[in-house]
């Protein structure tokens, strides 16, 4: 049995910029919902950056209206990933919805989290 | 008219362990409880919990809490269940009540009631729920498992 099917398509994944085209860090934007039925879409998205060892991987949470626990362990491990090569992440802009559930489960203490990317650039 | 389920009273020696305890049966629900079943299909179960929590008069900010409840309970049912789960909503004058069941099998009575390791890449789940609900009855068995997530009109807590 396929338990996995997509019951939603609403996830959305774009990469604004990019560290190895020249740009000063990569830059992915994650939109719409997130959750344990497309988590293996964003955990490809996450795994095609993570491998090309940016030093500065700028995640944008501004269009995200819900993420679930299975969406942000899969943030967490490429988090890991990439300190393991000595890049950073940062969180920027989560709805309030996402910005509560980063607090209760302190995830916000792994991953900084910003209120833009202009101030996640500025560190 | 709904009755709380397992008070001390009806604490039955045929289950030492409450948790192993069944939840009162779907005949308690009232006529106007809504009900749904769901699969993969959660962007469906978080509108229908958002939709519902509004109509009764639950806070902006508590529609939030139980909607993430709901849609973590939903997840653990796709991920472990292996079938179906079935979603029950009703409310009274004092609280919003979502019951779900599904046939996985909980082991650990204290799941999601400690913290995660601060590195922990699983375990959020259960630990969110409780952290944003008023209440949480986990019951489970080798039969299945029944949750009820208890959210007070009116009252805040996270």
């Amino acid at each position: 049995m396929v338990w996995y099917n997509k019951g939603v398509d609403l996830l959305t994944v774009t990469v604004p910029s990019r560290e190895s085209d020249g740009q000063p860090y990569t830059l992915m934007a994650i939109a719409g919902e997130a959750d344990v039925t497309n988590r293996e879409d964003l955990r490809g998205a996450l795994d095609v950056e993570v491998a090309r060892e940016p030093h500065m991987l700028i995640v944008d949470l501004s269009g995200l209206r819900f993420m679930d626990s299975s969406a942000l362990h899969v943030i967490l491990q490429a988090n890991r990933a990439l300190d393991r090569h000595g890049g950073m992440m940062a969180l920027v802009a989560p709805q309030e919805a996402v910005a509560k559930m980063l607090r209760l489960t302190t995830a916000d203490r792994l991953v900084p989290v910003f209120g833009s990317v202009a101030d996640a650039v500025a560190g | 008219m709904y009755r709380e389920p397992l008070m001390p009273d009806e604490a039955s020696t045929a289950y030492p362990n409450a948790f192993q305890q069944p939840v009162s049966g779907e005949g308690e629900t009232p006529a106007s409880a809504v009900k749904m079943t769901f699969t993969t299909n959660l962007t469906a179960v978080r509108g229908l919990v958002e939709e519902y929590a509004r109509k009764a008069g639950l806070s902006e900010q508590r529609i939030v809490d139980l909607v993430l409840a709901v849609s973590e309970i939903a997840a653990n049912t796709v991920r472990h269940a292996k079938s179906a789960g079935n979603l029950v909503i009703w409310h009274s004058k004092r609280e919003i009540i979502c019951e779900m069941r599904d046939k996985g099998h909980i082991t650990d009575p204290l799941a999601g009631t400690r913290p995660p390791e601060a590195e922990a890449l699983g375990g959020h789940g259960l630990w969110l729920v409780n952290q944003v609900c008023d209440q949480v009855e986990i019951r489970s068995g080798a039969a299945g498992t029944a949750i009820r997530l208890h959210m007070l009109l009116g009252g805040s807590r996270a």
